[in-house]
């Protein structure tokens, strides 16, 4: 049954590779502006989830729906334009492209949108402000320590003001002071743009951000609220 | 004694600490490449497959001398020698003469044999001289034979094959030649009797300008060779240092680290050369049955000099520890980490600009030399060229890197692109060295060639658009020369045939005072059609008779007149040796009526004069000793025609000699030079192409999780695609540009040695062009892998 009001919502995923399932009947949901947590060990199926979620990859069955899309009918182009412009991505470690500048970095989603490259640079100055790493535009990723390299991935995935942002242990390279303070300006400014956040993490601490916490294991889904498999 | 002091005991009791640390360090960096798991293998392979391929080349350019002096050992052990004095007939000898052929261009080596006894000798790689009647045939030969194709061979060569010509009678194995054995051969046939074969012929000396050429074409070639070698020997750098950081965190220094990699490349470096090695001996292997260029060798043949295969087996595993060791100082490798230093410092133009500057200064210094003379000094000339084009590699890395470090803004795939060249331009300029040298060194090779190539052609006079063949024939019986004629005009094909009978006329009576023989002029006879093609002789009609003047010059025309002249009375029938007539003398007048007409060269560009008449004129049955000469016109429809002449020649005379008319011919040294150079740039653009794909695909590998972030938030294909294509068109653009400098620079300095000022600027384009092109299929080629890369899974390992 589909919760009223989600903005994604994922039925009976299943996905394997090989012989391994990854999913095994996932199901999920999420409220615009709400921040879920999708807990488990690891190879548990959390990221599988995720970039399923994401049309990053397609499930071998079930159904993944965006509003009035069905993400799974999707061409790949059409998936690839909605990541473009509907959808932030941020990473455990932020895999910045190296050769890009901190501020080209981050405008770069824009100017894949098409956004020209002085308003695009305009606004991701802006982004860097607030996520407190304007000192650091023009240094490239090989020169900014991790906790800047991950603030700058997460100005990256906000940049273009997605609705959903998809965070896949984005503190899991961070030490716990560092790790606070990106969760921190993650969830802060993704719920002031009313952006859902789907922030996979095998953390307790980082679960404590979320509004929600769903537990992935064996490739099933478990609502923490609802106690439903 | 402490343990401290134990260990500091023990530290200096070993016999060269330096030498001991080397060889241990070269052992781990051994034992890492054997057992660094999938990725060390993978490594290893990669550099073994990129220097192995380069081993092959080198090895096979180590055999050009063998190679050489196979072929010239063998050519001289089949001549057939005929000397100063002849050779008494004996048991022991033959009689020999040559029957070569050509079938749809190719030659055909033949010869016709007669054992005047049962002791005479036979042809290298002939076991048994065949009876009248048959032949021994080269294994190719016999193939060609034996298929479809050779269909209007066999009917020109009606001998039975009885056997095959061995390996020591045949210059390769892809030769066609045949020895038959006829008992019809006398002694006016144009055969001559030997009492064996061999002979040492010494070979022709090159003229300088074609030696400068080979020195030149050598470097070209075997530079991009070694560069491919040094790329290859880099082949997965970046994934190895991440590993050599591993060993830093455990306690090991960077000079350890330094010498580990040098092993890890050594061993990648010897398994290329025994890979490169056991390649060359099984492409050795098949060689024979591969001709490029109409070269082809046997295996034998295609044996490394030792002193060159030596040089390859110490230059390779050095040059794989050398470049380690300089690639690795651009490299800070920390125990947390790798650090590229090359993008904090800027390379530097000082040092590189001389080497090209240099390198045309020892051009120059060898002075000028040419077709007829002048000293070639091998290394001044080797020098020069490699150290300009040496040149062009050091300075395309300071170009890319001068370059694209002022470019700024652009679309996103341009903007990515050169990002990335500005971040680290050394692979993207490495990877692009190969074709640099190669074009540059082909625009100096065309420019030389089309400059001196003219030295080597000669203009042979013939005309190929009046007539195709040119034949002789062998009877001096005027109703048999009729028939031959007839049988060529019917041949399928055959659109014309210009045919003339040719004799001598001469004043009758005695000698006079001043002359010490009879003046004399030559007689031709000939239809109105076949004489109009040797003079401007106007309306013909059967019964006309012209007097031809020389119009080159040559012969005075008041001496011509004495003979050739209208209402004159000549004798058809002087003994050239007694000046009294054979016989009964036949005396002819030429008519009143005969015009006085200028000559015309012939199709084969020969001139004649005297007295032409048509058939109804003068009866050749009256001509003493008449040769015959026909020019054949052939149909371009009929693609066979050429053949189906020299069928007709064959089933005639096996001897008859049937000559292609061409306009120019090509010095047959120039053409063998020209010929390897093309069988050498086949192979060298091969590997330079093989190079760009593999570092291409070794540069996408590396970003592989990248390009799946990229997808991830919905980065277009095109958008990465361009990228990509930007990635490889800049430094390619720039390579060219160099490319381009250094070859006009090189080809110059070639000029001025070689004392020519022609410089052909159309001679340029195309090389640039196919290195262009070159690029264009590396860059389609390794688009497949990049889409492939692009797939999602790339982020799993997240």
């Amino acid at each position: 049954m589909t919760p009223e009001g989600s903005l994604l919502v994922a039925e009976g995923l299943h996905k394997a590779y090989g012989p391994t399932p990854a999913l095994d009947g996932a199901d999920f949901s999420i409220h615009p502006g709400e921040v879920v947590a999708v807990m488990g060990p690891s190879g548990s199926g959390k990221s599988t989830l995720l970039h399923c979620l994401a049309g990053i990859i397609a499930p071998d069955s079930g159904t993944v729906r965006y509003g009035p899309h069905t993400l799974t009918g999707l061409s790949d182009a059409r998936r690839s334009a909605l990541r473009r412009t509907d959808f932030g991505f941020v990473f455990q470690f932020g895999q910045l492209v190296p050769e890009l500048t901190a501020l080209e970095n981050v405008a770069l989603p824009l100017r894949l949108n098409g956004t020209k490259r002085k308003e695009a640079e305009r606004q991701a100055r802006e982004w860097l402000e607030r996520l407190e790493v304007d000192t650091v535009a023009q240094q490239r990723p090989g020169e900014l320590s991790g906790g800047q390299g991950q603030r700058i991935a997460v100005a990256r995935a906000l940049a273009t003001r997605p609705r959903v942002v998809f965070a896949d242990e984005p503190t899991g390279a961070l030490d716990s002071l560092n790790g606070e303070r990106v969760l921190t300006l993650l969830t802060d400014a993704a719920r002031d743009t009313h952006a859902a956040v789907v922030l996979v993490t095998h953390e307790a601490r980082v679960a404590a951000y979320s509004d929600r916490e769903i537990v992935v294991r064996d490739g099933k889904v478990k609502d923490m609220m609802a106690g439903l498999i | 004694m402490s343990a401290h002091e134990e260990r500091a005991a023990n530290q200096g009791s070993g016999p060269d600490p330096g030498r001991a640390s080397w060889a241990r360090d070269l052992a781990m960096g051994l034992r890492f490449a054997v057992g660094g798991g999938r990725e060390g293998w993978i490594r290893t392979a990669l550099t073994a497959v990129g220097v192995g391929l380069g081993v092959v080349l080198l090895l096979g350019a180590a055999s050009i001398p063998h190679i050489l002096e196979s072929r010239q050992a063998r050519g001289d052990a089949r001549v057939a020698v005929n000397g100063d004095r002849p050779v008494k007939r004996s048991s022991a000898t033959l009689r020999y003469a040559d029957a070569g052929t050509s079938f749809h261009g190719d030659p055909v080596r033949g010869a016709l044999l007669r054992p005047d006894g049962p002791d005479a000798p036979a042809p290298p790689g002939v076991h048994e001289l065949p009876h009248h009647g048959e032949m021994v045939v080269s294994p190719a030969l016999k193939e060609l034979l034996a298929s479809p194709e050779g269909t209007l061979l066999r009917e020109r060569l009606r001998f039975k094959a009885v056997g095959t010509i061995a390996e020591p009678g045949l210059a390769g194995p892809g030769e066609l030649a045949y020895y038959a054995v006829s008992d019809r051969l006398a002694g006016e046939d144009g055969s001559f009797r030997i009492a064996g074969f061999g002979s040492r012929i010494p070979p022709r000396e090159l003229p300088p300008t074609l030696l400068v050429l080979i020195i030149v074409a050598c470097v070209v070639l075997l530079m991009p060779v070694a560069l491919f070698i040094a790329t290859a020997v880099r082949f997965g750098g970046e994934r190895r240092d991440r590993r050599l950081a591993a060993l830093r965190l455990i306690g090991a220094d960077r000079r350890t680290v330094r010498r580990t990699a040098a092993g890890e490349a050594l061993f990648g470096a010897v398994c290329g050369l025994l890979l490169g090695t056991v390649l060359f001996l099984a492409v050795r292997q098949g060689i024979g049955s591969v001709t490029v260029w109409d070269v082809n060798a046997f295996p034998g043949d295609v044996t490394p000099s030792p002193a060159l295969a030596a040089l390859v087996a110490v230059a390779v595993p050095l040059c794989a520890v050398g470049v380690t060791l300089v690639a690795l100082r651009g490299v800070v490798i920390e125990p947390l980490g790798v650090v590229r230093s090359g993008a904090g410092r800027r390379r530097r133009v000082w040092w590189r600009l001389p080497l090209p500057v240099a390198g045309i200064a020892l051009l120059l210094a060898n002075g000028q030399v040419g077709t007829g003379g002048g000293t070639v000094d091998p290394y001044l000339i080797a020098g020069g060229a490699v150290l300009v084009l040496l040149g062009a590699v050091t300075l395309l890395p300071w170009a890319v890197e001068a370059v694209v470090g002022r470019f700024r803004g652009g679309p996103v795939p341009w903007q990515l692109a050169t990002r990335r060249l500005q971040l680290s331009s050394g692979p993207a300029a490495r990877a692009v060295s190969g074709i640099t040298v190669a074009v540059a060194g082909a625009i100096a090779l065309q420019l030389f060639f089309s400059a001196i190539q003219g030295d080597f052609m000669k203009v042979t006079g013939q005309d190929p658009h009046r007539a195709q063949q040119d034949v002789t024939l062998p009877s001096h019986d005027v109703a048999t020369i009729r028939e031959m004629v007839a049988r060529f005009r019917t041949t399928k094909g055959v659109r014309g045939v210009i045919a003339t009978i040719e004799s001598t006329a001469s004043r009758p009576g005695p000698v006079r005072r001043g002359e010490d023989f009879p003046p004399s002029t030559q007689v031709t006879v000939g239809d109105c059609a076949s004489l109009g093609e040797l003079a401007h002789t106007g309306p013909c009609k059967d019964g006309d008779v012209f007097v031809v003047k020389d119009s080159t010059g040559m012969v005075d025309t008041g001496y011509l007149f004495k003979t050739a002249r209208p209402g004159a009375r000549v004798l058809l029938n002087q003994d050239i040796r007694t000046g009294k007539p054979d016989g009964a003398p036949r005396t002819w007048t030429v008519p009143r009526t005969a015009r006085v007409v200028g000559s015309r060269k012939d199709p084969s560009g020969q001139t004649a004069f005297g007295i032409f008449a048509t058939p109804g004129a003068l009866d050749t049955a009256a001509l003493a000793d008449p040769r015959a000469r026909a020019m054949v016109r052939t149909d371009p429809a009929v693609a066979d025609a050429a053949e189906y002449v020299r069928n007709t020649a064959a089933r005639i005379d096996p001897l008859m000699d049937v000559r292609t008319l061409q306009n120019l011919e090509r010095d047959k040294q120039f053409g063998s030079v020209r010929t390897g150079l093309l069988v050498a740039s086949t192979a060298t653009l091969a590997l330079i192409a093989a190079g760009m794909l593999v570092t291409t695909l070794e540069q996408l590998r590396e970003r592989r999780r990248l390009l799946s972030v990229l997808v991830a938030f919905g980065t277009r294909r095109a958008t990465l695609g361009w990228s990509v294509l930007w990635q490889t068109a800049v430094p390619v653009a720039l390579g060219l540009a160099l490319a381009l400098a250094a070859g006009a620079g090189l080809g110059l300095a070639l000029l001025r040695t070689a004392g020519k000022d022609i410089f052909d600027w159309s001679v340029i384009w195309p090389m640039v062009g196919g290195g262009a092109g070159l690029v264009a299929v590396v860059t389609l080629l390794s688009l497949p892998p990049l889409w492939r890369l692009m797939r999602p899974d790339g982020l799993r390992t997240e």
